[in-house]
Formats: structure tokens, C-alpha cells, sequence
């Protein structure tokens, strides 16, 4: 392996670099709401804006790319490990301050992510990561979003550095337990990620007290309708906290054109999902876990792809897990939005979710007794829990419920799901027909609705489709 | 049954609701449409309405003091949406306005209030779907220009949007169906402009302004999506074929 960096034009770098930083799941601009200044260039939109959709369906927010794709490290799940012969290259500072400039003002981005592989040793990595940021900031007055992964391993004021100048710092946890990381990823150890994770979220919560904010960050305002959420209680920090205290000050805080809170859009991580033996609710736990402890503000999951050989991972040609990965997300944001814990969901005797049934589904199902609910009276914390009911019809039926009375086809126009929803509501007293509450007839009703859509999610062949007059008959 | 038509701009939008309310003919009795009308009906009474100041400004003065000024602000939200039957709509909402109070466009009840709701979310998707697909290119003297064809008239929503984005730029934002724009000196305020059609021709050919970056862009496009996930129902789903007309990635 030779280093061919320096002969390479900026464009195929970017082609390598954007290449290896694909199977980073994040790629979210959400969680700052900072305006635009004079003089300045971008802002920053708290909801998040997508600039593209590419041909995977993923959004494209962020020039998503690695600083560099030459590692040290050898973990097996990684294209870029250390023993794959592939093409490298390493940008400078300058070229992706200049990129992420020009496709900025081209609207084609919403700001930059920047991860990396380990380029000599973590923190001579995150020196020129910093680096490449400080430039970003103050010579070319980028005052829009950045993502930053942080090096498991570097030092405390380059983290800090990196934190001040970004906008969302995270550190791939990549795989949740210690045995597979031994075996997965021999370079890392749990409580290198564990620490640093610590530290941000301590520091985060440090400067925003500092401001007058709360210590932990805002969640989505459904929340405060929700009385036991997993946000509610205060839970001890997990694993390491033996005294690791916040991250130390740099140079950069003196910095008077750098007087920015610390990332101000918080952390998150990324998990790889079927490269190693854990249970969906091993998965979940420890994202509730994360979240109470860490206050991160996402937990990513990345369907394992099989890009290497080896005896320990998947065979090459594995079908990525597509359906499982869903219904972890499913579970997520039943988590964030709706009030469940991950004990609800799952459990030790049933450690895997329903492949046919989504998991606030198989929730109701099992716990029939609470329903039917009746729509205008019932809690929005009881209204959260129907299957086809989600926050936004939540608010809009406590709106209208202000005004009068709501009946089904109110409910209709709100965009409620009905063929859902319908199995577990009353309106007025009266379920929309005459229906039984019971397990196996409302399960194989919600199974037929969701059969195509598995079919669709598993890569299954569907041969009926609806017919289109531009595809079909090439009608222009 | 008689109909008060009027084209379809703010102005011309409240007058007409002026003179629809001072007729006197009972609510019931009328309606309001916006031109051009694809069909007359053979029996009615068709009343056309012209833009006149006066009348705006009492419609706004007596809805911001009797009612309240952010219920004006939402009821006429929608006027820029391509639905026909939005004028009609504001009208309705303006109604319960005057006999529920501020609080009538929450009370989804009412038929009207409903539609007025689901107007102003598909006109709000519509204004961030283009907010995010739209495609500038450089010309010389580092002036952005993007053009983009929606079915509403966005066009001035989209303004304030991109001068907070990009407030130290030269930049100018085209809508091809309706054209129109609004323009943005560096360091100034944005201004919104109707052009003439020779103004239109000559700025069409800024469509083809492409340079490296927009090169670069197209295959990082390309390479950022993962082969084994292709789903393009999914990507049709999120980024309709309408809207890709003057996006660079799709176009060449």
C-alpha cells in the first residue's frame, strides 16, 4: 500500500473519501436554530433540512466525508481497515473547507460531516480534524451546521476544541458489548468510547447551565404531555464514571470569535446491527440506557453490509438486515416520542421483535385490557399508545376535543390512521363497526395491512404493482 | 348564485372579499373564485374585481383590530396556494373569524377550518421541499442564480428563507411557471420582481451555468448512495419526479 494522495485531483478524492464515509448513518442538520449573520455565511434550521434523496432513499443533508481513509486500525466490519488494499486518500484542510463553501452556497448541502480513519494515531487525527474546523469557522465564515466524529482515544482539549466549533459531536459505539468489540474491533475497548461520551455530555450540560438552560437538552414536545417518559427519570450514569469528570478548557474558549456554546446540537452514536450475536432488546436497552445516561440526542442504527471476508462476520452476499433495522427504529421512536420503555417492548423471554407485527402493534395487542380508548376524553399519554395514532394526530385531536366533540371522520381528515387505529378507539362511545377486542382476529386484520410492506422492506419480490404511464408505456 | 372573480394576487384577493362581504346578497349566496375560470355557468351572475388599496386596507385594518393580527397572518398564509377554491376558503375562515374570534382556525369542526388546514400543510411542504431542491449556479460576478417551477406561488416565501441562509451574497431565485423573482444584492434587503418576458428568456439560459462544482456534486451524489440498500420507491417517494426539474443531480 503506497500513498497515491498527493497525485489525486480533488475530485477523485472526494469520490474515495465520500465513498468510505457511506456507511455512516448520521446524517441529520437538526437540533441548533441559529440565524443567519452579515458577513457570515449559512445558518443553522432546528428542524433540519434535506438537500437530496439518494438512490438508497437516505437523505443527504451534510457533505458527508472522511478527512482521510488511511487507519491504523484493523476493525473487521471496516472498508477502510488497515488490511484491505484499497485506493487512499487524504484531503487538506483547505479542500474541504473549499468544497463544503462551494456546495454550500450551490444549496446542494446543509453543512459538513466529518469523521475520519485514524491517520498515524487518534490524536494527530483529531489535531487536523480540529484544524480543518477552525479554518472552516474563521477564515471562510461558515456559520452553518457541522457534524464531528470524535476519535476514541484523543485528548481531552482537542475534544473540547472540536466540540466548540461543531455543532453535533459523536462517537460511533459501533457494537454494544465488550466481547464483540474484543473480537470485532481489537483496537477499540469499550470504555475508550464510554469515557469520552461521558465527558461530552457532562460538558454539554455544563455550558448550558452556564446560559440558563436546562442541564439536559430539549426533547420533542410531546414529551411534556408524557408523565412517565424515559426522559422523566434521572438515572444514574452507566459504566465509566469513575471520576471522569468534564473535558478540559482549551485554548480555543479565549477565542473571542469562537464564544459558541458546546455542541449546541448535542451528541449521538451509531450501532451496527447483525454483525455480531446481540439480541434486538440487548440493542434497545442499551439505547435507553444511552439516552438516560449519556442524554445523547440520537442513537443510529446501521444495517450490517458485508464488504470483507471473514470467519467471524456474515458471508459476503448476506442480505443487509433492512426489516430489523426498521423495527429497531420503530422502537426508537416509540422510546423518544411516545412514552414506552424498552422493558415494555421486549423482554428477556422474547428478546426479538415481530417480523410481521411493528412493535406498538405487538404492544396493544398484548395488552388488550387498556383498550378500547375513547377518543375524547382519554389522556394524551393513553391516546399515544393506539396503534395508527401518532404526536402530531395526538395534538390535533387535544385541539379540536377544546372546541367540541370529534367523531371518526374528523379523525379521517386529521390523518389518523384508521385501519389501524380502528381495532382500539371509540368515539362517542362507539367503535367505527361492529368489531370483536379480540387477539387473534385484530392480529391477522393488522398482519394483512403490514404483510406488503415487509415484503417491500425484506427485498422479497412483490409482482403486482400499480401501473404507470410514464414507466410502463414511456408516455413523456 | 353570484361569483366574484379576481386574479390571483393578495391585493386583488382582499378586495374582492371587500366587495363580496359589502354586497349584502347573504353569505350563501355567493362565491369567490379565482381566474382565469375554466367554465361559466349559464345561470349566474359573474362579478370580476380589481385590486384597489382602499379596500385592502380595511379588510386588514377591520380582521387585525376585530379579530387579531396573527389570525390574519395565518388566514391569508394560504393565498399564494395553487388551489382554486383557496379564496373561497380564506372567505369561509374570515366568517367564523369575525363570529368565534381569534381562536376559529383551531376548531377543526367546522368543514372549512379543516380545508384551511390542510391547505396550509401542503403549502408548507411545498415551500420546504424547495427549499431544499433548489439548485444555484455561479454566474460571473459571483451571482447565484436558481430556477425551480412550483404549483404555488412560493416564490416570495422562499425570500426571507434564503436571506437568512446566504445574507453576504448576490443571489436571485426564478419560478419558470409564474415568472417571477426575487433578488438579492449583498448585504441588502431581498426585493420581489415580475418579469417581462424578454427579462424571462435571458435569464433561461442561466440554467445551463454549470462549473466543477456542480460536477463534483453529481458524483458525490452518485457515490454517497449505498448499492446494496437502492430503493428508489423510497427515493421517488421523498423527492417526486415534479421536483426535479432544475435539480443538477437529475438533470444531465
Amino acid at each position: 500500500m503506497f500513498d497515491i494522495a498527493t497525485k489525486l485531483s480533488i475530485n477523485e478524492k472526494l469520490t474515495i473519501l465520500s465513498d468510505a464515509a457511506k456507511y455512516d448513518v448520521a446524517c441529520t442538520s437538526s437540533g441548533v436554530d441559529r440565524r443567519g449573520q452579515k458577513g457570515m455565511l449559512g445558518n443553522s434550521c432546528p428542524a433540519g433540512v434535506c438537500h437530496a434523496f439518494a438512490a438508497d432513499g437516505r437523505c443527504i443533508s451534510l457533505l458527508k466525508i472522511l478527512m482521510t481513509n488511511h487507519c491504523a486500525y484493523d476493525c473487521k466490519y471496516c472498508k477502510s481497515r488497515k488490511s484491505n488494499d484499497i485506493p487512499r486518500a487524504t484531503f487538506t484542510p483547505d479542500e474541504i473547507c473549499q468544497l463544503t463553501i462551494e456546495f454550500y452556497k450551490r444549496n446542494y448541502i446543509e453543512g459538513l460531516f466529518l469523521s475520519s480513519g485514524i491517520l498515524q494515531n487518534p490524536n494527530y487525527t483529531m489535531e487536523k480534524m480540529v484544524e480543518t474546523l477552525r479554518l472552516l469557522r474563521t477564515k471562510y465564515h461558515f456559520n452553518g451546521y457541522i457534524h464531528v466524529k470524535a476519535i476514541p482515544g484523543a485528548s481531552d482539549e482537542l475534544l473540547y476544541s472540536a466540540g466548540l466549533l461543531a455543532d453535533r459531536i459523536s462517537i460511533n459505539m459501533e457494537l454494544p458489548t465488550q466481547a464483540s468489540l474484543t473480537t470485532l474491533a481489537p483496537n477499540k475497548n469499550m470504555n475508550n468510547i464510554i469515557k469520552p461520551m461521558n465527558q461530552i455530555s457532562g460538558t454539554i450540560a455544563a455550558h448550558r447551565m452556564a446560559i440558563g438552560k436546562s442541564a439536559r437538552m430539549e426533547r420533542a414536545g410531546i414529551n411534556k404531555h408524557l408523565i412517565h417518559s424515559i426522559w422523566g427519570n434521572t438515572t444514574e450514569r452507566i459504566e465509566a464514571q469513575n471520576d471522569s469528570g468534564n473535558l478540559l478548557i482549551p485554548a480555543e474558549r479565549k477565542d473571542a470569535q469562537l464564544q459558541r456554546s458546546f455542541a449546541a446540537a448535542g451528541q449521538s452514536t451509531q450501532m451496527i446491527i447483525g454483525a455480531s450475536n446481540e439480541t434486538d432488546f440487548e440493542l434497545i436497552r442499551t439505547t435507553q440506557n444511552l439516552y438516560q445516561a449519556f442524554d445523547l440526542k440520537r442513537v443510529f442504527y446501521s444495517g450490517y453490509i458485508p464488504i470483507n471476508e471473514d470467519r467471524d462476520l456474515p458471508a459476503i452476499g448476506t442480505p443487509v438486515p433492512m426489516l430489523r433495522e426498521h423495527r429497531l427504529y420503530q422502537a426508537d421512536w416509540l422510546m423518544r416520542y411516545y412514552g414506552f420503555y424498552a422493558e415494555e417492548l421486549l423482554s428477556d423471554q422474547n428478546p426479538f421483535f415481530d417480523n410481521q407485527l411493528d412493535p406498538k402493534c405487538f404492544w396493544a395487542l398484548t395488552h388488550l385490557e387498556n383498550f378500547p380508548v375513547e377518543i375524547n376524553s382519554a389522556p394524551a399519554e393513553t391516546l399515544l399508545r393506539v396503534p395508527g395514532i401518532g404526536p402530531n394526530g395526538v395534538k390535533k385531536i387535544l385541539s379540536a376535543r377544546r372546541y367540541g366533540t370529534v367523531n371518526f371522520e374528523m379523525l379521517k381528515k386529521m390523518h389518523i390512521v384508521l385501519k389501524r387505529a380502528q381495532y382500539f378507539i371509540t368515539c362517542g362511545g362507539k367503535m367505527i363497526y361492529q368489531m370483536p377486542i379480540e387477539e387473534r382476529f385484530i392480529r391477522n386484520q393488522l398482519t394483512d395491512l403490514e404483510r406488503t410492506k415487509v415484503m417491500e422492506i425484506e427485498g422479497q419480490n412483490v409482482t403486482y404493482k400499480q401501473m404507470n404511464l410514464f414507466q410502463d408505456f414511456a408516455v413523456r | 348564485m353570484t361569483y366574484y372573480t379576481c386574479e390571483h394576487t393578495l391585493e386583488a384577493m382582499l378586495s374582492c372579499i371587500y366587495d363580496a362581504w359589502c354586497s349584502k346578497k347573504g353569505h350563501q349566496n355567493i362565491e369567490l373564485l379565482l381566474e382565469p375560470i375554466d367554465q361559466y355557468t349559464l345561470f349566474d351572475e359573474y362579478i370580476h374585481v380589481d385590486a384597489d388599496m382602499r379596500k385592502v386596507e380595511k379588510v386588514i385594518d377591520a380582521v387585525c383590530r376585530k379579530i387579531s393580527p396573527t389570525f390574519y397572518r395565518e388566514l391569508v398564509y394560504t393565498y399564494m396556494a395553487y388551489e382554486k377554491h383557496t379564496l373561497d376558503n380564506i372567505y369561509r375562515c374570515m366568517i367564523l373569524g369575525f363570529a368565534y374570534g381569534a381562536n376559529a382556525l383551531k376548531m377543526m369542526q367546522y368543514r372549512d377550518v379543516m380545508t384551511h388546514d390542510q391547505i396550509r400543510i401542503r403549502l408548507g411542504k411545498e415551500i420546504n421541499r424547495f427549499q431544499e431542491f433548489m439548485r444555484f449556479h455561479l454566474l460571473e460576478g459571483n451571482v447565484y442564480v436558481a430556477h425551480f417551477e412550483p404549483k404555488s406561488r412560493i416564490v416570495m416565501a422562499l425570500g426571507p428563507i434564503f436571506e437568512d441562509r446566504m445574507p453576504s451574497e448576490h443571489w436571485m431565485i426564478i419560478d419558470d411557471i409564474h415568472k417571477e423573482a426575487v433578488i438579492h444584492p449583498k448585504d441588502e434587503p431581498f426585493y420581489h420582481r415580475t418579469l417581462t418576458d424578454q427579462e424571462f428568456h435571458r435569464l433561461l439560459e442561466t440554467d445551463n451555468y454549470n462549473d466543477e462544482y456542480t460536477a463534483m456534486w453529481q458524483n458525490f451524489f452518485e457515490t454517497i448512495a449505498i448499492e446494496e440498500r437502492k430503493n428508489e420507491r423510497c427515493q421517488l417517494n421523498h423527492f417526486p419526479i415534479w421536483t426535479r426539474k432544475h435539480v443538477v443531480e437529475f438533470t444531465s
